[in-house]
């Protein structure tokens, strides 16, 4: 039998199973997941293993956004920050750590001790610090979000709280002719500076990061320099929710 | 009938003395099927959207329903009740104001019960007096719900919740009332006890959402304590009405509340505490002391807007349950 971590988050859904000892991650847009990917049946939303291109006996294990909308058929459910403290512990091995997952439509801070949950908090309604509030702006900077990485130096201040109205702010800043890497590295920088007040009185002696947004190095960097302190990524830091799933049915 | 509507709790003994029946706007309110379209009538008239739902709530519920008269609370709870209560008057609604002195000074608290009773036309003080002997025997039957719930673990967090909340106006009908609440003890008593639940405090004003209370116990976690409901049904033992509402903390800042808060968690065996703000509240500030100083795992929520918990407050406060029960499981081996 294998088992599927199924992370359904407010942008993507990830998934991640293990194939011969080796992680496999499938990223699908979530609207798309839920159009294409199953139907809605009196038990929930079942999913269409052949089309997912899962076993059917998989075991699914599931966290997100998208478990509270929707029941998902035959899976066991958990807590989106359970689902992010186990993969993190199993990704890095550490133990005691503060954890940032930078989601699609918000942030979490969850901190670790002794491989459990003691505190966590999270940001409030706004998405104006998070990876979708990124897309945003790298359209209008007519750029890829993964490009926006490129860039931290000498950042232009942004400082709409709103996400619609720094995009506002972006545009009238581009037609006053501030270069685009400048932009670049504002939109960055905002979204560390927004970040701030959210993990104050949060321990920093080990600062974990995970989500999407974790793969944008300059960000990255950027809150390193801020927390004065490295910051920890996972490899495939968007799927730690996935591999968290997973890890939870193996423990037990 | 004369009815009387209230924006929170105030000395409803001076009401039912004046021979009127308090109505609670925020009862009539969040428990009206046209709740939603009240809301809407504030947005339409002008209310900016940062108002908080209750204050718009009450705003439409009162143009709404028809109430003639309101006692509105302008000092001891917020700001915007005051100027909600403005554009009452303009509507033609007639407003008594009333306000509980913040530096917590009995000789004007009772000189504003006082005018409260000469405007509303109270024959005399010990009408009053009666009343509150009357009420006390109702509040102590809410009293004895409430240790249903955090003592015997019987009563479920929001039949707790319902009882303590309709003692603001005692459903302006405290005779009906009180035997509501006999009939509920004695069913409840016959239940047997709740089991390894998560014991949660929910702090600040009742929620807009009244699905919290179910949802949490889907988690395995009961509300024992409900902070500001309790407070509505006055749980001290004192003859002296002025000392009555000068010990009704929630009027009197975040200190007087916190003392009152610290030794219920206490004595109740508190795991956690949920703070309930509505978005934009001045108590979102007051939150600060509160974390700091409540020495239990504790969690912010906001309420705004829409009548059931959304999946990102349902995700929080599963992870906050999930959270106290590995801690209590923790601190047992």
């Amino acid at each position: 039998m294998s088992i599927v971590g199924l992370d359904i988050g407010s942008r993507f859904t990830k998934i991640a199973f293990f194939e011969k000892q080796k992680p496999v991650f499938r990223l699908y847009d979530s609207a798309k997941f839920y159009r294409e990917f199953g139907s809605i049946t009196d038990n929930g939303f079942l999913l269409d293993f052949k089309k997912l291109n899962l076993r059917e006996q998989s075991e699914i294990v599931a966290t997100g956004y998208g478990r509270e909308r929707a029941t998902l058929a035959g899976a066991t459910e958990i807590s989106e920050i359970q689902a992010h403290t186990l993969g993190a512990i199993y990704l890095l091995r550490l133990n005691n750590f503060t954890l940032i997952d930078f989601g699609g439509q918000d942030t979490k801070i969850i901190r670790v001790e002794s491989s459990e949950v003691v505190d966590f908090r999270t940001s409030d309604r706004c998405a104006a610090s998070t990876g979708r509030y990124l897309e945003n702006m790298a359209r209008i900077l007519g750029m890829k979000v993964e490009e926006l990485s490129n860039y931290r130096d000498n950042p232009v201040d942004i400082s709409s709280t709103c996400a619609v109205f720094a995009e506002t702010e972006l545009l009238e800043k581009m037609a006053m002719g501030i270069p685009r890497e400048r932009l670049a590295s504002g939109v960055n920088m905002s979204i560390v500076k927004r970040f701030l007040s959210l993990i104050k009185g949060f321990k920093n002696d080990v600062i974990v990061a995970s989500g999407g947004v974790a793969n944008n190095k300059a960000i990255i960097e950027l809150l390193g320099i801020e927390l004065q302190t490295e910051i920890k990524v996972p490899p495939n830091p968007q799927f730690t929710g996935a591999i968290g799933c997973i890890e939870f049915w193996d423990k037990g | 009938m004369r009815y009387i509507g209230i924006t929170t709790t105030i000395p409803v003994e001076i009401i039912f003395a004046a021979g009127a029946v308090p109505v609670d706007l925020n009862n009539l309110f969040i428990s009206n099927k046209n709740r939603e379209n009240f809301v809407k009538r504030a947005d339409l008239d002008g209310f900016p959207r940062n108002v908080c739902t209750w204050i718009r709530g009450i705003y439409g519920t009162v143009l709404g329903e028809g109430i003639k008269e309101i006692i509105a609370v302008i000092q001891g709870d917020c700001s915007n009740t005051h100027a909600m209560a403005e554009t009452l008057i303009d509507h033609g609604v007639k407003v008594y104001p009333f306000s509980f002195p913040y530096n917590y000074d009995s000789k004007a608290l009772r000189s504003e019960m006082e005018r409260l009773a000469e405007k509303l036309r109270v024959s005399s003080w010990d009408e009053i007096i009666n009343w509150k002997k009357r009420l006390d025997r109702i509040r102590q039957l809410a009293h004895e719900i409430d240790g249903l719930s955090w003592q015997e673990n019987k009563v479920k967090g929001l039949e707790n919740h319902t009882f303590l909340v309709s003692t603001s106006d005692f459903e302006g009908n405290p005779d009906k009332f009180e035997k509501k609440l006999m009939q509920f003890i004695n069913d409840a008593e016959k239940r047997e006890p709740f089991e390894n639940q998560v014991r949660l405090c929910y702090m600040g004003v009742p929620p807009l959402y009244g699905d919290i209370y179910d949802v949490l116990e889907g988690y395995g976690a009961r509300v024992v304590l409900n902070e500001v409901q309790r407070q509505f049904s006055m749980p001290f033992e004192t003859d002296d009405i002025v000392e009555q509402y000068l010990r009704y903390t929630y009027p009197y800042g975040a200190f007087r509340r916190l003392e009152d808060l610290k030794l219920e968690i206490t004595k109740r065996n508190i795991h956690g505490v949920i703070h309930y703000a509505e978005q934009f509240c001045f108590r979102q500030i007051e939150d600060i002391i509160f974390r700091r100083e409540i020495g239990v795992p504790y969690i912010l929520i906001e309420g705004g807007e829409v009548f059931s918990l959304d999946a990102r407050t349902k995700m929080r406060l599963q992870a906050f349950v999930e959270m106290l029960r590995s801690k209590i499981v923790n601190s047992r081996t």
